[in-house]
């Protein structure tokens, strides 16, 4: 890990450490660094890749309209809205 | 010490729930500044069940920032000591007997280290058994939804409320699949001890191993210790896999819908970057960005798929020791107290403490913790793995 990485990877989540938070986080890859050395040592050629460990199902619903929550109550949590709509800075000149 | 993040009155029996379990009358933190007050619009469907059975609500405990931490010390409320040792809001409100249990989402075996070191018993059910819809997602391949008790008989009954099938959870398993892990069975007669995890644990924690194991022998177990150098690997294995579902599941919050937003920003850009910047911790930024390298280009074939791999090995290895065993008899934790000055020099502690806790994490396996040890069985044996716990429970007090 090195500052340039850590830049390019803070970029790509939208985040912005400070000084002492970009110093724990190289702490952190540094010490992560002995878990793939573990992993490296054991032989997985021959195995197939295990992304769920019991069968999963894809979830559907009757395919009728319905509106289990209103507008207003989908809203309720945001941190600006204005007549019915979220708001956010301009994003076109 | 604020144990509580919300509070009500309410007629026993009562549970306490931790705050990644989403509740509609209550607000919802995942003990992170991103969630500071949030309110569901919906209850987590393991209300509705134990709602149905009776129990109420008595509030929301605290809960380190998404889960992912030790016992709660990266929570936007703060760590709880108490004595000098890092303690769980969650458990401290069973240990009060204000409630009969505490319904907590096991992420990365904080539940179950906070059993361990409090005396408390916790079963951490098989994957797919107790519906993880309404709760905030973190890992959500091993994230388990736990009960936490003073006995064993209590977390069986508690469990036996909120297991089974849920048509709204896509990991959901059969009515009859689910049910079917709540068999009591019989005591078990054979015990296998991991001994690769022996090595780093302190003396205290090695004494109630060997009480726990000598229970076992006087109800007529033969006891075990056997080498199993594969599960060590689970820990690097679900530190990958965690950190990088992790880091997709908290990539939502930015800002614009719901959830915290900074008071000042120049573009949407900055409007993203400085709401996650200011609202997320130290411990959670670096799961996330660690999360998103192991998933980069680069990594994806040598460290993603790399632990992917692993995971069906580990599998592998704990079906075939429960083929020979009834359980594993093994450490929750490395020590019996996490001390302050341990955890601020080394923040990322969960990550290293999470050698015993990660094998039933990242092969949703079932785990029981009782007797300040943790015991392991096969899938759909928790019920089994109760029952044993009732051999060694008075055993870590």
């Amino acid at each position: 890990m090195d500052r340039e990485l850590l830049r390019r990877l803070e970029m790509l989540n939208q985040l912005s450490l400070t000084e002492e938070e970009k110093v724990s986080v190289i702490g952190f890859f540094e010490r992560r660094g002995a878990d793939s050395e573990v992993l490296s040592g054991i032989e997985t050629s021959e195995v197939e890749r295990m992304v769920h460990v019991l069968p999963v199902m894809t979830v559907v619903r009757e395919d009728v309209v319905s509106h289990p929550f209103s507008r207003d109550e989908l809203q309720r949590g945001a941190p600006e809205t204005d007549e019915g709509y979220w708001c956010v800075p301009r994003v076109i000149e | 010490m604020k144990l509580y993040n919300a509070k009500v009155e309410c007629a026993a029996p009562a549970v306490v729930l931790d705050d990644m379990i989403l509740t509609k009358d209550l607000p919802t933190t995942a003990g992170s500044r991103m969630l500071s007050g949030y309110m569901s619009l919906f209850d987590a469907e393991v209300i509705s069940r134990l709602a149905k059975a009776g129990y109420a609500v008595r509030g929301k405990a605290a809960v380190g920032e998404f889960g992912v931490d030790l016992m709660g010390e990266s929570s936007v409320s703060g760590a709880i000591y108490k004595d000098g040792a890092l303690v769980s809001a969650a458990h401290e409100i069973v240990l009060s007997g204000e409630v009969k249990a505490a319904i907590c989402l096991d992420v990365n075996g904080s539940v179950r280290r906070a059993s361990a070191q409090s005396g408390l018993v916790s079963v951490k059910p098989t994957y797919g058994t107790v519906s993880r819809f309404g709760t905030i997602p973190a890992a959500c391949s091993g994230e388990c939804v736990s009960v936490v008790a003073a006995s064993a008989a209590e977390c069986r009954e508690v469990l036996s409320v909120i297991n089974g099938h849920d048509d709204k959870d896509g990991t959901s398993l059969s009515e009859q699949t689910c049910r079917s892990a709540l068999e009591a069975g019989k005591a078990p007669t054979r015990v296998a001890i991991i001994g690769d995890f022996l090595d780093g644990i302190s003396a205290d924690v090695k004494e109630k191993l060997d009480l726990a194991a000598a229970s076992f022998e006087r109800s007529g177990a033969v006891v075990e210790t056997i080498s199993a150098p594969e599960l060590s690997a689970a820990r690097a294995a679900w530190n990958i896999l965690m950190s990088a579902e992790t880091c997709n599941n908290v990539s939502r919050y930015d800002g614009v819908k719901f959830g915290y937003r900074s008071e000042s920003f120049m573009g949407l850009d900055e409007l993203y970057t400085k709401s996650r910047s200011e609202a997320f911790g130290a411990l959670l930024k670096s799961v996330i960005i660690y999360g998103s390298e192991t998933l980069s280009t680069e990594n994806y074939m040598k460290v993603y798929d790399k632990a992917l791999r692993v995971r069906r090995v580990i599998v592998e290895k704990l079906s075939k020791i429960f083929e020979s065993y009834d359980l594993v008899l093994t450490p929750a934790t490395s020590e019996m107290k996490y001390t302050k000055e341990a955890i601020e020099a080394c923040p990322d502690m969960a990550f290293t403490e999470n050698l015993y806790t990660a094998p039933a994490s990242i092969s949703g396996f079932p785990a029981v913790v009782a007797g300040g040890v943790m015991l392991m069985g096969g899938t759909f044996s928790e019920g089994k793995l109760l029952t044993a716990a009732e051999l060694i429970e008075g055993e870590g007090r």
